[in-house]
């Protein structure tokens, strides 16, 4: 396991950034691309911490890695494109530099998802930080009881990583659950159809033991987790992440404060029940 | 230690091109209010008074910096004549910026190389109220104070007293020895600086003699109610200069202006007043109305600075009253709150 640690950054500037090479550009939707890039020296994180990623003169905005933690020498970093900074990311292409410093935040406790059955939430670009996650995991597919995915986008066409499902359900303890909010004219669909949330009524996974981990928008967030305490999880085995305004990503610019806390150095990964009785967590 | 008044004029005189020496004056536009100026000996500076307009984190954490790469040598520089209001907010601000897993790089070269040399207050500001917050208007070293000053002087007729804050505060006086002739303070000096303590507290009081100094500030967490919210930020015109100009005041922006591979990050001050503050990209905001915003203010210097560093996030300096174009006076919010 690489270190859990958050960075240690009382010798280095801690806004130092790293050349990172454009390997590749994948298109995963009319809105969302993955990007594979080559940080100029090996890049150790932890799968739940984020980086921030810096388009050379347009700006810098935080993104959670979507490759496993145990690929060092590259990272695949999947974007959706929603504003200023993302519009110029997707405008790069093979060949360009970008820069990323981090990683910041605390990874997912994996050790307590040992010998459990994982539950993963995700909507729409949501899946990307899920999907470092679940790579992560299947390297050690042993050491957890089973996976089940729940995974929702607005149309099939929006759906990210299309093509790595079936590579998926090759795993016997992985159990794959996909809904779509609309199927719109010309598209096709044979899974479930209504927003994520509707997946839940199929799993089969004792609730009561299990952990859920959700990322999406924020109003997935909300009704999801209500959803997952329906179904019996426990508010601390329910892991969210709370993507908020953030600039520096280690406590100083303050944008992220959900209370006492820091979005980006006491998460951005929270377990409900610690956050639960903060003010404005879902918006 | 008691050094004569033309002493220290000395000391200034003769360290001026070793040292970046900053001090009030008074203003041109207005003699009442003071800000720091680079030393200058024609014109007269004021060590004691009060506070300045201009916090004194405006020389240590400066409203704009480039933060990547970092300014590697920046001069040597003494700060003359903080009040005690200012010592507590770099108390914060050390809190914050000067951590055990991270240090905000420029912050510390500013502050490692800049002495500060505070000041008692000798007169107040209509606005001052330190004395709620129960902070005197003078720094006062106790065991779980560590006041953030180097050295402090105490005006006593046409002397002053000087104290040693710290290591640094004892280098610095070394210097000043080189300069200036020193003797021990006599007990009627003693016993007149107490007087002036006594006197400069007792005006405090009797400026805030409309506010009860047993505030209670669960109320500002606990108080939901939009109601009561709207009301007290009706004039709000969402300026962001309360924050811009409270010593505490750290949250910033970062810019990027990288030219390919050679990064570059710029800092600036932001404030949580506006409304762009923490809204993320779909326009979500947890604070998206100004009601939220401004409370969200009074939490933060409250109850959130405090849980977070064990310490006041307000130091009742009084600045954000003094500026702010509505006449809106923090003291009057924390008052209404209690009878809510
Ligand atoms: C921990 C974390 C992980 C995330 N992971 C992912 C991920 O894996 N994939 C993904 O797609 N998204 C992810 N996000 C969300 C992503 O960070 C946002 O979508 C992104 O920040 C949007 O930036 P934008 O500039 O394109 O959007 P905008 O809406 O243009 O900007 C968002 C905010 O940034 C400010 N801003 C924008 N540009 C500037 C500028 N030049 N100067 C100053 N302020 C500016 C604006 O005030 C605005 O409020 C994550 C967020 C967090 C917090
Ligand atoms: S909140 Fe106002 S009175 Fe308190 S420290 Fe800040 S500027 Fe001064
Ligand atoms: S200074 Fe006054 S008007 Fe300006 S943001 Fe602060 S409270 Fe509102």
């Amino acid at each position: 396991m690489p270190k859990v640690d958050a960075l240690d950054l009382t010798n280095l500037n801690p806004y130092d950034v790293l050349k990172a090479d454009v390997l590749d550009v994948i298109t995963e939707s009319p809105t969302i691309k993955t990007f594979r890039i080559k940080p100029e020296k090996p890049f150790e994180f932890v799968t739940g911490q984020f980086v921030e990623l810096t388009v050379p003169g347009i700006g810098e905005a935080p993104f959670t890695p979507s490759s496993s933690h145990y690929e060092k020498e590259e990272m695949d970093i999947t974007i959706m494109k929603v504003g200023f900074v993302t519009e110029a990311v997707h405008r790069v292409k093979r060949g360009d530099v970008l820069g990323i410093r981090g990683p910041y935040g605390k990874g997912y406790p994996l050790d307590k998802f040992k010998g459990k059955d994982v539950l993963i939430l995700g909507g729409g670009v949501g899946l990307a930080p899920l999907r470092c996650l679940l790579l992560t995991l299947i390297h050690d597919i042993d050491d957890y009881k089973s996976i089940t995915i729940c995974f929702g986008a607005r149309t099939p066409e929006d759906l990210i990583y299309k093509n790595q499902f079936d590579d998926w359900r090759k795993y016997d303890k992985i159990h794959i659950l996909r809904s779509v909010d609309m199927i719109p004219e010309g598209q096709k669909w044979d899974e479930k159809v209504g927003v994520v949330t509707v997946l839940l009524d199929d799993i089969k996974i004792n609730t009561k033991d299990a952990v859920a981990v959700a990322c999406g928008p924020p109003i997935m967030m909300k009704f999801g987790t209500f959803a997952l305490v329906d179904k019996g999880f426990k508010d601390e085995n329910i892991y969210l992440s709370m993507e908020k305004k953030m600039y520096c990503g280690f406590g100083q610019c303050r944008h992220c404060v959900i209370g006492k806390y820091y979005a980006c150095k006491d998460g951005p990964v929270f377990t409900y029940d610690v956050i639960k009785d903060e003010e404005k967590i879902w918006e | 230690m008691i050094v004569s008044n033309s002493d220290i004029l000395k000391f200034f005189e003769n360290v001026k091109n070793d040292f970046d020496i900053f001090i009030p004056y008074a203003s041109e536009l207005d003699e009442d209010n003071l800000s720091y100026k680079k030393f200058s000996n024609n014109k007269e500076f004021i060590i004691n008074k009060y506070r300045t307009i201009d916090p004194v984190k405006t020389l240590l954490y400066l409203p704009s910096e480039r933060v990547l790469p970092v300014n590697p040598k920046v001069p040597k520089r003494i700060i003359v004549g903080v009040k005690n209001c200012d010592l507590r907010a770099l108390e914060v601000l050390d809190a914050a910026l000067l951590k055990d897993n991270f240090v905000e790089p420029n912050y510390k070269v500013w502050r490692d190389n800049t002495y500060i040399i505070s000041a008692d207050c000798t007169e107040a500001l209509s606005t001052c109220h330190c004395v709620l917050l129960d902070f005197p208007p003078y720094p006062e070293k106790t065991e779980d104070v560590s006041c953030s000053y180097d050295l402090n002087l105490i005006k006593v007729d046409d002397n002053y007293l000087i104290t040693v804050g710290s290591k640094k505060g004892e280098e610095l006086l070394e210097l000043i020895k080189k300069y200036c002739s020193v003797r021990d303070a006599s007990p009627e000096e003693k016993n007149k600086i107490e007087a002036q303590h006594a006197e400069i507290r007792k005006k405090l009081a009797d400026i805030n003699s409309d506010f009860s100094p047993d505030r209670k500030y669960d109320v500002i967490s606990d108080n939901k109610d939009e109601a009561t919210w709207k009301e007290l930020s009706a004039e709000c015109v969402e300026c962001g200069g309360c924050t811009n100009i409270c010593p505490t005041c750290y949250c910033i922006i970062l810019n990027d202006e990288s030219e390919k591979d050679c990064f570059k990050k710029v800092r600036t001050w932001d404030s949580c007043q506006l409304s762009g503050y923490a809204r993320v990209a779909g326009g979500d905001s947890p604070r998206a109305k100004l009601w939220e915003r401004f409370r969200n203010r009074y939490q933060c210097k409250f109850n959130i600075m405090e849980q977070n560093f064990s310490k006041s996030g307000c130091t009742g300096c009084g600045r954000c009253i003094s500026t702010c174009p509505a006449g809106i006076d923090l003291r009057e919010v924390i008052q209404s709150l209690q009878e809510v």
